[in-house]
């Protein structure tokens, strides 16, 4: 089975009905992308599929009809993308297991709305758990990327 | 910005595949041999289906908000995690239905093995269109809703019965997994049902 | 010794390629009577007596042995050390290091003297050192809990920075010739007089052959560079670049993948099962029976767990009451002389004083840690040593399970900790480290990775334990003149202590912890009681264990008698308060809150609630709006007073974090028992508080308190008393249960 995963080609032998979360986590070797609750209820594995954040708990490696980008291929340390910068920029994490997700909805979210109000944030973050309790930081967070994109 | 969400959104569901669900036969009874008594016990059925949570939790109003209501939900609330599905019906507005409601194309009836898991069938997830607001709604008022052309998609009873074989989320009702209790019925007596209450002139209560 | 040694080895010295010239630096050699375990390692002919600073020819390595769970001790232990040893975080490598008892917690002690931990009389100083001086020889334990991190490392680290600082300046001296009293140090350099830098690498070799200095004194903390300023947690760009490896994230060659069953009637034994099926499925290499249940060891966590899923098992009965409505009348029976904890605290006579009276009974349910990465640990098991990798809060207390498990010497155990995805508490407990190394045990010379499923994470939480309280209040004219608190519920120490295998004398003090130490000295009339049962479920310390639902008790009661009353909660509560350090913080969450009473109007309140936890006084002030649609918090205000602030935007995002843990809990979430087994499965139906749900949370810190503390768990406690009291400031409806969402809707 042929994938394209952050831009590269991978070839996988696993049956069609496994999540693409743990293709990527256990096949791929992309750990990023975490696993915290496998019923779409924490959003600890939210990746993209062209460009659409989606639950890579929830969608069957066989159903994969684009490409995927996960939090490694969203921006690296050296170079963050725009979200990632401002969650450093704000210090949201705590323990950060969550945070690989909320980037990846952040991400998303930022892609169609560039300058989100709190309700905005609210409504496309609601999927996504943080045990730690770092929204208020992510409010933040979100706002900052917002204004760094439209800036640059 | 919005909108450019929303046309990605609709090219994904356009790009679906439709692969078969059950085989549903439609065979309506013989014109006039329906009495209008028949019909409405028929419909009282109909609606036992329609209030049922697996078809009412997502034939919700103009505020967007699925339920989570039914045996195995606990106490009836709206859809967790905030989601509105928004004007498109599809989440488009914030976080799509498909976001966690994944299209599952291959073997889709057992999708759904998973309890507490987003349910999938080869389709995108959806709201029902507003029009047809099933949610909290008394027979009288779906029954009405459904006959009515301007708000059940101007369709004939016939063209509902075609709909139910056709779209993948309904027969999702009767198959709904992960220990959810499934719609009343079958799909095929469902149908059946639908084309008692149309042949025999889709009555309601309150004619 | 073949991959193991080699494994273990290379995860020590944190992928260098070998320390030449090594030099490690600390000042607790000359305390402590354990030998500087880095001496283990490092190259023969090597000067060591380093726990905390290693510098060698390539780089400096800072060892921050404290478990992190997200609460930032690994960064905070860093900048401690880098404070004195004049380097920027950006210039070391920090590592978890080894387990060793030269890394015992000094601090966590200071909680079981008997003293409330706002006691600093010579009295309580004195039983303090001499239990901490029994400890340190009898029983010295590396252990990350009880917000005892910072206390246990303020000093100590900044004495290690400073030591190794000192050393390098000696090196220097003796490399340039200029006299040590002119040398200066400066990012991760020693600079002489002519403005000529050697870099601490530079002067490893050197150093190592000089004997350390031992004693400097530390700087005022008003000189510090790094500390006390906001800091870039040094782990922050890994975690929002998922580069970070977590226990769960850890591979090794040739591994295989596990996923567990094991009774879901937690300490319920398994009768039988059937795993012919699971063994057919794709990728399945074994099914092997370990404590309570089985194994499925596959090629592929997804592929361990969907096999897991599909074997049938008869599991025995719990040892506990079946159904959760038993459970609650076992506490309805534990207020009798006999199962008497303890009288914790009498002041005054409750029974004689005069007043008004205000009766409640108040509830606090099981609540699951569920930590957002599941339990895991990967171990390889050979016959001559064991490597494990997990995150875990008592370090060496996992070697030795795992050295008694597998019959291998403790000292060749080694626990390569890692980060972790949250803890809360669960990760105290070692039944995933037991089951770990039984499977792996069974499979020795292959390397086992154990992943709970979230299923399996919910079954088997130790959780919160359930506490009952009743309390009699009085007032007259216009004043509380008597609080009278009972609180019956399960020792959490002794069942998770039992687990270990150690039993706890005496009375249980977090039976009733936040509440006999509530320092209302201006209360005349105080009596604190609690009740001990041990015939309910397992349970265990669930972030600030019995200050949670004491506070909330208390807390509560206290409001119900302020409210009857007729006075202001906050006026009230501060009159009430004897201790000045809670006076300046209660005063400070009124003026960051503009607090102007608790009415602001029809549907519309705001509530206050104090809680002393872990030697921190927090106040909470919570203001809601009763909406159609249920409760909607609007906004929460926190003062708290650590005595110290280390980095003030991690304490912040602390407070902020452990607000939203107590409120989100308080909302919606319990454990409840049926057919012996906990009902809820998955965060569907334990949700803790989501975005759309947090207010904003301001937060101010004090530092009048003479002792520093940590804050992982102080936020928790105020926080659902809090939410309790706007709710009935806003609706008149008085809440004595969590979570509150049995009672009242939320938005």
């Amino acid at each position: 089975m042929k994938l394209s995963v952050n831009g590269k080609d991978r070839e996988v032998d696993v049956e069609p009905d496994m999540p693409l979360l743990w293709v990527l986590r256990d096949e791929l070797g992309l750990t990023g992308t975490k696993y915290g609750c496998g019923v779409a209820q924490c959003g600890a594995c939210t990746v993209h599929m062209d460009g659409l954040a989606v639950r890579s708990c929830q969608l069957a490696v066989g159903d994969v009809t684009g490409d995927i980008t996960t939090i490694e291929g969203l921006g690296t340390p050296d170079s963050l993308h725009a979200v990632q910068d401002a969650w450093v920029e704000h210090q949201v994490a705590q323990c950060g297991y969550c945070q690989s997700g909320q980037i990846m909805s952040a991400a998303q979210l930022l892609d169609f709305n560039d300058s989100p109000t709190d309700a905005d944030i609210d409504a496309a973050m609601g999927g996504n758990l943080c045990r730690c309790g770092t929204y208020p930081r992510i409010r933040a967070a979100i706002k900052s990327a917002a204004q760094k994109i439209q800036e640059a | 910005m919005k909108r450019a969400l929303l046309a990605s959104a609709f090219t994904l569901m356009s790009a679906l595949s439709v692969s078969a669900g059950e085989t549903v036969d439609i065979v309506p009874p013989a014109e006039g041999s329906v009495t209008t008594e028949a019909a409405l016990e028929a419909w009282s059925r109909i609606y036992e289906v329609a209030s049922h949570p697996r078809c009412s939790n997502c034939h919700v109003g103009e505020d967007n908000v699925p339920m989570w209501s039914g045996p195995s939900y606990g106490k009836t609330r709206p859809h967790g995690m905030n989601i509105n599905g928004g004007e498109s019906r599809i989440g488009a507005e914030a976080v799509l239905c498909s976001t966690c409601h994944t299209t599952k194309s291959e073997d889709w009836e057992n999708a759904n093995t998973t309890p507490h898991a987003a349910p999938r069938v080869a389709m995108d997830w959806q709201l029902a269109p507003v029009e047809a607001e099933w949610f909290g709604k008394s027979s009288v008022e779906v029954c009405n809703q459904l006959r009515d052309p301007d708000r059940n998609g101007d369709r004939t009873f016939m063209d509902i019965a075609e709909h139910l074989d056709h779209d993948l989320i309904l027969h999702w009702a009767w198959k709904p997994g992960g220990g959810r209790e499934a719609a009343p019925y079958s799909l095929q007596e469902h149908v059946n049902d639908i084309l008692t209450w149309g042949v025999g002139g889709m009555p309601c209560e309150n004619d | 010794m073949g991959r193991a040694r080699t494994i273990g080895r290379r995860s020590f010295l944190i992928g260098s390629a070998a320390i030449a010239g090594g030099v490690a630096f600390g000042v607790y050699t000359a305390r402590t009577p354990f030998a500087n375990p880095n001496l283990k390692e490092l190259q023969q002919g090597t000067a060591s007596f380093n726990p905390w600073v290693i510098v060698d020819s390539d780089k400096v390595t800072l060892i921050a042995t404290h478990a992190d769970k997200g609460q930032g001790i690994f960064s905070a232990q860093a900048a401690l050390i880098a404070e004195e040893l004049d380097i920027d975080l950006d210039q070391v490598e920090v590592s978890f290091g080894m387990p060793d008892k030269a890394y015992f917690n000094g601090a966590a002690i200071d909680a079981m003297a008997g003293f409330p931990l706002y006691d600093n009389s010579p009295t309580a100083e004195r039983v303090r050192g001499f239990l901490g001086g029994v400890v340190k020889l009898a029983l010295p334990m590396m252990a990350t809990g009880g917000s005892s991190a910072i206390p246990d490392t303020y000093e100590k680290l900044r004495h290690a920075g400073a030591c190794a600082r000192e050393t390098l300046k000696l090196a220097a001296s003796q490399q340039s010739g200029v006299p040590v009293g002119q040398l200066k140090t400066e990012r991760g350099s020693v600079i002489l007089p002519d403005g000529t830098a050697l870099s601490y690498t530079s002067l490893a070799g050197i150093a190592a052959t000089i004997e350390p200095v031992e004693k400097v004194a530390l700087r005022d903390p008003k000189d510090w560079k790094l500390a006390g300023k906001p800091m870039n947690r040094v782990d922050m760009v890994q975690k929002c670049t998922g580069t970070l490896d977590y226990g769960i994230d850890f591979e090794t060659e040739d591994m295989v993948y596990a996923a567990i069953k094991v009774n879901p009637r937690q300490g319920g034994a398994m009768n039988s099962y059937d795993a012919s099926a699971a063994k057919e499925m794709k990728g399945v290499k074994d099914v092997l029976e370990i404590t309570g249940g089985v194994a499925v060891i596959a090629d592929n966590t997804w592929r361990a767990i969907q096999a897991s899923n599909a074997i049938e098992f008869d599991w025995g009965e719990a040892p506990y009451p079946a159904e959760q409505a038993d459970h609650w009348k076992v506490l309805e029976e534990t207020f009798t002389e006999e199962s008497l904890n303890a009288e914790a605290r009498v002041e005054g006579d409750v029974d004689a004083a005069e007043g008004e009276e205000v009766t409640g009974e108040y509830r606090s349910p099981y609540i699951a840690h569920a930590p957002l990465e599941p339990l895991n640990a990967t171990i390889l098991v050979t016959d001559e040593r064991v490597d494990i990798w997990t995150g875990h809060q008592i370090q060496m207390f996992v070697e030795s399970i795992v050295a008694g498990i597998t019959g291998v010497d403790q000292e060749n155990v080694h626990l390569h900790n890692k980060f972790m995805g949250g803890s809360f508490g669960h990760r105290l407990e070692f039944d995933f480290i037991k089951q770990a190394a039984e499977i792996a045990n069974q499979m020795r010379g292959t390397p086992v990775k154990m992943t709970y499923s979230r299923e399996e994470d919910f079954a088997h939480d130790f959780p919160r334990h359930i506490t009952m309280g009743r309390g009699v209040a009085k007032h007259k004219d216009g004043k509380v003149t008597s609080l009278d608190v009972q609180i019956a519920g399960q020792s959490v120490m002794r069942s998770q202590m039992g687990r270990m295998g150690m039993s706890l004398p005496g009375p249980d003090a977090q039976l009733h912890e936040g509440a006999w130490d509530a320092p209302n000295f201006n209360l005349p009339n105080l009596r604190v009681r609690s009740y001990l049962t041990e015939a309910l479920a397992p349970v265990s310390s669930w972030r600030a264990v019995g200050a949670g639902p004491n506070v909330f008790i208390y807390e509560t009661l206290l409001d119900e008698a302020i409210h009857a009353a007729g006075a202001d909660p906050l006026e009230e509560r501060i009159r009430l308060m004897g201790h000045d350090v809670s006076v300046k913080v209660l005063e400070k969450v009124g003026e960051i809150s503009n607090w102007n009473g608790a009415n602001l109007g029809e549907n519309r309140g705001r509530g206050v609630a104090y809680g002393f936890s872990f030697g921190v006084p927090v106040a909470t002030v919570v203001e809601v709006t009763n909406t159609d649609r249920g409760i909607k918090l609007d906004g929460v205000w926190v003062a708290a007073d650590v005595g110290k602030v280390i980095d003030p935007g991690n304490l912040e995002n602390l407070g902020q974090g452990g607000t939203v843990w107590g409120l989100g809990h308080a909302i919606n979430c319990e454990i409840t028992y049926s057919d012996g087994m906990a009902e809820q499965s998955n965060y569907h139906a334990h949700e803790g508080m989501r975005i759309w749900q947090c207010p904003p949370i301001t937060f101010a810190a004090l530092e009048n308190s003479p002792k520093v503390r940590g804050f992982g768990e102080p936020p928790v406690p105020p926080s659902a008393p809090a939410l309790g009291n706007a709710i009935f400031a806003a609706t008149g409806q008085r809440i004595r249960e969590m979570p509150f969402n049995k009672h009242i809707d939320f938005v």
